[in-house]
């Protein structure tokens, strides 16, 4: 393991911000910590980074304990939310001010600024002063900050917030060629589980300051653990084993056998529709969504959502029946916590 | 989900490192100074107060709550400052509704004359109302009549042009914090204009009316330089301490006074940081400026009364300036430099030093707000808190007071502090503590606009405390910290009340020295000298907006390369 946290506790007078938190990042890796505000994870990273000390716990860097190391000393790169950059200093100073406090040779440094203001696509901006460019702009100029001293680990700081949704789309793909092309282990913070699923390798989903799932994207979606994780990471019809039992008996052959309140939890897509004069379900309104159309249908197991591609022809009171494969379903455990944020 | 400024309760843990200690620095020296500066000879003061016959005791109180003259100037006091304060917030809000609310030009002027009482020693006010209304004024002997100038009317117009600038001040600053949506809304949902006004701006303006009159109270009651020229017979708390402690050489009863007079303003500073806080309370981000239409009536009303007010202002001032150039007043009006040979109380020589005493001041307060603002960041709030609330406590505390406490401190060889007493040093020390309240949450205001990030990202890009200090902080706050040089430099060259005490037969000040050319019928010369104070208050002005105006406009410059 390349940078490892251990039951990280911190706590704020009476309130616990972080319970005993382990989480593991391996070289190269790409992780993002997933959950809603107030879940711990920005004060995780601000640990990781030293910016915050540790209650208790350890956290180690290839097996040397990082606890002792005031920030300026772990060689860590920072993305902030609010960009960040010195306001006095140009771009190209920006960029270069880690390396000119490690003492490196004026023209190494401005090589490495072509360098990063190239990689970033930003070449031409080098003698601006950020109030002077777009907030996207800024955050590329902040990333070329951070990996200019070759960080041993990049921490982004829900980088991606402040932006509007086309250059928000833009940039996150930009930050995965980069770290992807430079291999530097990653740390994303973020409430956007689709943000989350784009980037990551791996997905650390947090909610009252403990890690609920820790998975590759595919799992978290797929197969969410408890009821938390499948409300956040996207939209799911969630029911319980008697309903399931009573309406769609085939699905029960997966239910794992315990006697925990598992929950049944179906995505939309999984769901097929078939018009029928007697179905057994009544489609009650229909939002057309551009590449798919969203159903709210009301089924004998209450009512679901069920979201379609292409050419249904189904119209708002039509009679339907549903559909469901057995492996569509997942059992999740009905944690009772519903998230503070409601996923998009 | 921020968590910025907070610090664990448990830090121990991480080791020892070079920027704790130097954390521990930057607060630790600006706290020793405060302690030593301020929080002791503070102290001093009150023990003396209750010193009798070497024993501790109520005696002097009694003694002084005893005598009429003290209930006499206390009286005055009152009635001073009750009338001060509602004169001046009356006319103040007047100017600041014509600055803010009404359209008009000309409003520059406004602004500049506004400020005038600021730049000169307030003793000004008073030698300017001499030479208008006294017996041998302009206006008295063009008129043909008798005007007793000295005594409560005298003093009520002086006190009032002093404490104007800072009504008009604090608010406009109210009024600004209104914007243009609230009126729109106002006006779509019908409100005529007297409802706007009636609805709107007075609510809107409620808490800096009262912060106004709080301070307007405040700096009436303390003000020294005043009374002591144009007051006469009628004696209030700030003379009364200085005749106790020079006239009679009474200290202990000055001490008591001095309390006396600490209770009002400590009270009154309070109730003016609380209304603060709620008027910042009420403050929303995102403002749209109003931008008041021309509405005749109101506009050209307001703007008749504001160039009135700003009128009165300029002739009181301004007849000083002309005061000091004519040849013998008021027999030979013709214009000369000769007053501005001054001979008696050593000449010029008060104000190089004072000029050197207000740099040095200006200079040591700067660095040492800034060490102390760049260190509180980095404290837990429990500890930080405690500092703030020390820090901000010094504009509770009169001049007069202040500069009592420190003949009491340092004129006394029980410590080693004595040595200071008699040196510029001290003078510099005891300006920089009168006004550390003003310095200190300027400079504040400048780290609250700081974001943490910036740090934050110093720091993980491998930049220390001293580093991050220099190439990122400073830089941000620049224009805060030469806001706070120019205005300790200013306070320093005009103020009174607290250095008065402190100056020796060789050791004087500006201030000083024009109230010493007056006090020996030197009048014209005391003119000339207050007319070359203010040129060189006027010239740091100057300074300040130049170098403003460069700084900002070489960020702009840099930007553009």
């Amino acid at each position: 393991m390349y940078l490892t946290v251990r039951d990280a506790t911190k706590t704020y007078g009476t309130f616990t911000a972080l319970d005993r938190v382990s989480i593991e990042i391996e070289k190269g890796e790409f992780v993002c910590l997933l959950g809603p505000s107030g879940c711990g994870k920005t004060t995780l990273l601000r640990l990781i980074a030293g910016l915050t000390d540790l209650d208790g716990g350890e956290i180690t860097l290839e097996g040397a304990t990082l606890s002792d190391l005031p920030t300026r000393k772990r060689g860590f790169g920072i993305v902030f939310q609010s960009y960040s950059l010195f306001p006095n200093m140009t771009v190209a100073e920006n960029i270069g001010y880690g390396l000119k406090i490690r003492g490196a040779p004026k023209d190494e440094v401005a090589t490495r600024v072509k360098e990063l203001l190239a990689l970033v696509k930003l070449p031409q901006v080098a003698d601006n002063l950020p109030g002077q460019l777009s907030g996207g702009q800024q955050q590329r100029i902040a990333l070329a900050r951070a990996i200019a001293v070759d960080p041993r680990v990049l921490l982004l700081d829900e980088p991606l917030s402040a932006l509007d949704a086309k250059v928000r789309a833009t940039l996150r793909d930009e930050i995965r060629q980069v770290q992807r092309s430079l291999g530097i282990p990653t740390l994303m913070v973020t409430h956007d589980q689709e943000e989350a699923l784009a980037l990551a390798d791996k997905i650390i989903c947090m909610n009252h300051g403990v890690v609920v799932q820790a998975g590759t994207p595919e799992d978290l979606y797929h197969r969410p653990a408890t009821r938390f994780v499948a409300e956040f990471m996207g939209i799911s019809n969630l029911l319980p084993a008697s309903e399931i039992e009573r309406h769609f008996p085939d699905l029960l052959t997966t239910r794992p056998s315990s006697d925990e309140p598992y929950l049944a939890c179906i995505r939309p897509e999984q769901i097929g529709v078939t018009p029928a004069k007697d179905g057994t379900a009544t489609v009650r309104s229909i939002s057309f969504l551009g590449n798919l159309r969203r159903l709210e249908v009301d089924s004998p197991a209450g009512p679901l959502l069920v979201e379609t591609h292409g050419g249904n022809a189904c119209r708002a009171g039509d009679r339907v029946n549903l559909s469901i494969e057995p492996q569509a379903c997942t059992w999740v455990i009905d944690d009772a916590a519903r998230p503070e944020t409601a996923p998009a | 989900m921020s968590v910025a400024g907070h610090t664990t309760r448990h830090p121990a843990r991480r080791r020892f490192d070079a920027d704790r200690l130097l954390t521990l620095a930057c607060v630790g020296l600006p706290l020793i100074g405060l302690i030593l500066f301020f929080a002791y000879p503070m102290a001093i003061v009150f023990l003396r107060s209750i010193t009798v016959d070497g024993s501790y005791g109520l005696g002097n109180y009694a003694e002084v709550l005893g005598s009429s003259g003290f209930w006499r100037a206390t009286r005055h006091s009152l009635v001073m400052g009750g009338a001060t304060t509602a004169l001046s917030v009356f006319l103040g809000f007047i100017i600041a509704h014509g600055l803010y609310r009404c359209a008009f030009p000309g409003k520059w002027l406004i602004r500049s004359v506004i400020v005038l009482p600021l730049l000169a020693p307030s003793l000004v006010q008073a030698l300017g109302l001499i030479f208008l209304l006294g017996r041998n004024g302009i206006i008295s002997r063009a008129l043909g009549i008798e005007i007793e100038i000295y005594g409560f009317w005298g003093l009520l117009i002086a006190n009032t042009l002093y404490a104007l600038p800072q009504a008009v001040m604090i608010i406009g600053a109210a009024l600004i914090l209104l914007d243009a949506r609230t009126y729109e809304a106002a006006e779509v949902m019908g409100a005529p204009p007297w409802r706007q006004f009636r609805d709107l701006t007075i609510p809107a303006a409620r808490f800096g009316i009262l912060n106004a009159a709080f301070v307007c109270f405040t700096i009436t009651i303390t003000d020294f330089g005043n009374a002591a020229v144009i007051g006469g017979d009628y004696s209030v708390l700030a003379t009364e301490i200085y005749s106790q402690v020079v006239g009679q050489r009474n200290f202990n009863m000055g001490a008591v006074v001095g309390i006396m007079l600490l209770l009002p303003t400590v009270i009154s500073y309070s109730i003016e940081r609380q209304a603060m806080k709620r008027q910042q309370a009420g403050q929303t981000t995102g403002q749209v400026a109003y931008r008041p239409e021309f509405a005749a009536l109101r506009d050209l009303s307001m703007a008749a009364l504001s160039l009135l007010i700003c009128a009165g202002i300029l002739s009181v001032i301004g007849i000083v300036v002309y005061a000091s150039f004519v040849t013998l007043w008021p027999y030979n009006m013709t214009l000369s430099p000769k007053h501005y040979d001054i001979t008696l109380a050593g000449g010029y020589s008060s104000l190089w030093m004072t000029i050197v005493i207000s740099l040095a001041a200006a200079a040591g307060g700067t660095v040492a707000v800034f060490l102390l603002g760049l260190g509180l960041r980095r404290l837990p709030q429990a500890i930080a808190q405690p500092i703030q609330i020390l820090a901000a406590m010094p504009a509770a505390v009169p001049g007069m007071v202040l500069g009592l406490a420190y003949i009491l401190t340092f004129n006394s060889t029980a410590t080693p502090l004595y040595l200071l007493y008699g040196t510029a040093a001290l003078i510099a020390i005891v300006n920089f503590y009168h006004y550390h309240t003003q310095a200190f949450l300027t400079v504040m205001t400048g780290f609250r606009q700081l974001p943490e990030a910036l740090e934050e990202a110093a720091g993980s890009l491998g930049a220390g405390l001293g580093r991050t200090a220099r190439d990122i902080v400073a830089p941000f706050i620049a224009p805060m910290l030469v806001s706070v040089f120019f205005f300790l430099f200013m306070r320093s060259m005009v103020t009174l009340s607290a250095v008065v005490f402190l100056t020796t037969p060789d050791l004087s000040v500006a201030a000083v020295t024009i109230m010493r050319l007056d006090d020996a019928g030197l009048t014209s010369q005391a003119a000339a000298f207050s007319t070359c104070v203010m040129a060189v208050v006027c010239a740091a002005v100057l300074s300040m907006k130049a170098t403003l105006a460069l700084m900002g406009r070489r960020t702009m410059a840099k930007g553009a390369e």
